[in-house]
């Protein structure tokens, strides 16, 4: 649940730093006059009047449950997003774009020397039209726009989580280079030409329906988070009321009333405690991709080729020449990222290069070099990933300079990141704007501490004076108020980032019981393509967040503090 | 008069309403011997509260000196008068000024706690506790110690604001008004409180009052009008 420290590179100087901070915090504690901690917690716990500051703390409270809850599932979001697009690629790409780059094999080799790069191999990708034939007749043939994607397999496992998608779950020791090989029980069956196999994504071969699917869940969880949730409040009250009836001898009615929020208190703990957490099976509504083709079925995919200059291949009357393949299919995968899986066909390298016209030989303009269009690369320390994306244009430099290629093509290398940046920084920047637009709610809590301590300054400043007539320092009076501050932050703290983080540790179970006591859907499968509510805490954006709202209390309350540190104790003693 | 331990020379208090200046005080010059139970006696708005809050180091003197056990107070940082206020020097007031939330006994020992840091306070604590209760009980309030200023009686109120004025044994006792808002003989008890302390331990008073009665009391008084002092008896 919690995120990988590698995506919180500051976590420990943030630890570390905020430990210092509560050290220094607890020696100014320990080193100042008593009188402030006990007239602190007079004035926030004594009575009634701790209405005001438990009322001032909820805002913090909510601020900080919304920001952990809402970044944490968005960074969820954005993790698994990453995950998944990470997934149908490898660490670094060398992109050639459609033009190509010959000489693929050697730039691989040499690229598989450098230190720190674990494989490399080479990737045609070219557009095309797909036209599915669904195996129920009462489906119309499908005609929809794809992706080539030619692969060596063997090698293309190696790049990445490409053999964890694949869906129809061949054994462990299947070997990988026979992924794409057609059976010969099938090519037979079918009576047709032989056909190179094909891996076509499913929401590609696929109609998306929405389906109810048994899933075992926790039961009972949610009831007993509320039951919890619902002590702690009674709990409070309990506490106000028996010290009413404390202060009021001989008023039955206090005490009748603290009896009663007692025992409610005690029952909501016991429902909390008693009530059974079990396992238990929930229908709930998914999507479930239907693959119009089965085990062999064809796929016929057109493509048109193009040259090492760029032009399109045509015919000789000036057409452009498509080339068409009719594949069988021998797998389908999902990713889980969308792009990928409705528009990716995998198939043979050999068999794409043909298709997109990479082969070689003679061409319009002369002899052509066999070409591809990326050189995927597997290295071991992603970190290092920018520097070995130099290492690999420097390879490519040296190897057009050797081969004395006239005309080099464009390369583009970068790491995946960046690859697929445009992906990655929308899903950010949408986190980012919200945790942005849920922070300016720290703005309205900060002036709502300010005003808070400023009344209290004001209503306390005969308490003021009577302190400094008694030799209290003005510092001291003061900073009482920033005291009082502080401790509504560490409360309001307190309160939501515990109560974010067990939602977010129930929220699986908390999600099905909202489902089934309000009978809504709160995260429709059929609309997201992850199958539960993604999360992914950040310590160090907790740490963060917790330590912002306290310096933020803390400051507010300076303006209180600062009132009460400027009163004269004769302007405060002067009248009753 | 024995050696003096307070003295006011030339004491001028102006206080600012807008742009007008309004002056209180008139150039006082006074000094309260050690022992001594000093009264001050004047109407409504002479300036005797004024003059027992420069006196007692609360407020600072437009011009003017006040010197305390022989050092020039206003010349010293203000830290040094905010620790003489605290052991030094004892104020009881007309209206109590009590803290509301703090019980009687807390109420006591908040001259203690200003003084004590949080880490020394579990330590010193039982020894201040002891020295609060036996004030408290000299002054008849030790079964009212739990108790909160708003649950006692005018005159327990006074009494605990004598108890926390005289807890940490200061060297001069201000009292402002002390019977101003009691009945005739809560306001009797309380002074017979305060002389017993001036008579038996010595503890010097500074009193400021409009009733004669309460004045007579004093080993001295000294009237003032319209902020300047008019003569002693």
């Amino acid at each position: 649940m919690f995120a990988d420290t590698g995506t919180s590179a500051w976590l420990w100087p943030a630890l570390v730093g905020g430990g210092l901070a509560a050290l220094a915090l607890l020696a100014l504690v320990l080193l100042t006059p008593v009188y402030k901690h006990i007239l602190c917690a007079k004035y926030l716990f004594g009575g009634w009047k701790a209405v005001v500051p438990m009322v001032s703390c909820l805002p913090a409270a909510l601020g900080v449950f919304l920001l952990i809850l809402v970044f944490a599932i968005m960074d969820g979001f954005a993790e698994e997003t990453r995950k998944m697009t990470r997934g149908t690629l490898s660490d670094i790409i060398v992109d050639a774009h459609m033009e190509g780059l010959p000489y693929y094999d050697e730039l691989c080799r040499r690229v598989e020397a450098i230190e720190g790069v674990e494989a490399a191999t080479p990737i045609i990708e070219t557009y095309a039209v797909a036209r599915i034939k669904p195996r129920f007749g009462f489906v119309k043939p499908l005609v929809r726009p794809c992706r080539i994607i030619g692969i060596r397999p063997a090698e293309k496992v190696r790049m990445g989580r490409f053999r964890e998608y694949l869906k129809r779950q061949r054994p462990e020791a299947y070997p990988s280079a026979d992924l794409l090989r057609v059976p010969e029980r099938i090519s037979e069956a079918s009576g047709e030409p032989p056909r190179p196999g094909g891996i076509p994504g499913i929401g590609l071969i696929g109609a998306p329906m929405a389906a109810a699917e048994p899933e075992t869940v926790e039961a009972g969880v949610g009831r007993r988070v509320a039951a919890a949730a619902g002590a702690v409040v009674m709990l409070i009250v309990t506490l106000f009321v028996w010290r009413a009836a404390r202060r009021r001898p001989g008023h039955v009615g206090w005490i009748v009333g603290a009896v009663a929020c007692g025992a409610a208190c005690l029952a909501l703990a016991a429902t909390a405690v008693l009530t059974p957490v079990h396992e238990t099976e929930v229908e709930r509504d998914q999507v479930i991709d239907v693959p119009l083709l089965g085990y062999g079925d064809t796929l016929v995919v057109s493509t048109i080729p193009i040259r090492a200059s760029g032009a399109i291949a045509t015919e000789p009357g000036g057409l452009p020449k498509v080339q068409s393949r009719a594949l069988a299919v021998v797998d389908y995968f999902k990713s889980g990222f969308w792009e990928a899986d409705s528009s990716n066909v995998y198939v043979d390298f050999d068999v794409a290069q043909q298709m997109a016209g990479m082969t070689g030989g003679e061409g319009e303009e002369g002899a052509e070099l066999a070409r591809t269009n990326q050189v995927h690369v597997r290295i071991t320390d992603p970190a290092r990933g920018k520097d070995l994306c130099q290492a690999v244009e420097k390879v490519w430099f040296d190897l057009v300079r050797e081969k004395g290629l006239a005309t080099a093509p464009r390369l583009t290398v970068s790491t995946w990141e960046e690859h697929q940046h445009m992906i990655l920084s929308v899903v950010d920047m949408q986190r980012n704007i919200v945790a942005l637009m849920l922070s300016a709610m720290f703005l309205g809590f900060g002036v709502l501490i300010a005003l808070i301590s400023y009344v209290m300054a004001y209503i306390k400043s005969r308490d003021v004076g009577i302190l400094k007539a008694l030799g209290a320092r003005d510092a001291g009076v003061g900073s009482l108020f920033l005291g009082y501050g502080f401790i509504i932050g560490l409360i309001g703290v307190a309160l939501g980032m515990t109560g974010s983080l067990l939602m977010l540790h129930y929220l699986d179970a908390i999600e099905i019981w909202v489902n089934e006591t309000l009978d809504v859907d709160v995260f429709p499968r059929t609309m997201y393509y992850f199958d539960n509510i993604p999360r992914n805490i950040s310590p160090a954006w907790c740490v963060a967040v917790g330590l912002a709202v306290l310096a933020l209390s803390t400051l507010a309350s300076a303006v209180g503090g600062l009132l009460a540190a400027l009163k004269q104790p004769v302007e405060a003693l002067r009248y009753e | 008069m024995t050696e003096p331990i307070l003295e006011g020379r030339s004491l001028v208090k102006d206080y600012h309403m807008g742009a007008a200046r309004l002056r209180v005080l008139h150039g006082v010059d006074l000094a309260v011997g050690r022992g001594e139970f000093l009264c001050v006696l004047g109407p409504s708005g002479s300036g005797k509260s004024t003059l027992l809050h420069l006196l007692g180091l609360l407020d600072k003197p437009t011009a003017g000196r006040v010197r305390f056990e022989g050092t020039d107070a206003f010349g010293q940082p203000k830290r040094w008068r905010d620790r003489m206020r605290n052991q030094a020097i004892g104020f009881v007031f007309q209206f109590y000024h009590l803290m509301p939330d703090l019980s009687v006994l807390g109420n006591t020992l908040l001259p203690a706690m200003i003084q004590a840091p949080a880490v020394l306070w579990p330590m010193r604590r039982a020894g201040e506790r002891k020295r609060a209760m036996e004030v408290l009980e000299r002054l008849g309030l030790s079964d009212r110690v739990d108790h909160l200023p708003r649950e006692l009686s005018g005159g327990e109120r006074q009494r605990a604001a004598l108890a926390r004025a005289l807890v940490h044994r200061p060297r001069v006792l201000f009292a402002d008004e002390p019977t101003g808002n009691l009945d005739s003989a809560t306001g009797a008890e309380i002074m017979r409180v305060i002389e017993d302390l001036n008579r038996r331990d010595g503890l010097t008073v500074v009193m400021v009052t409009h009733d004669q009665r309460v004045a007579d009391r004093a080993d001295r008084v000294v009237r003032l009008r319209d902020g300047r002092l008019l003569h002693t008896s």
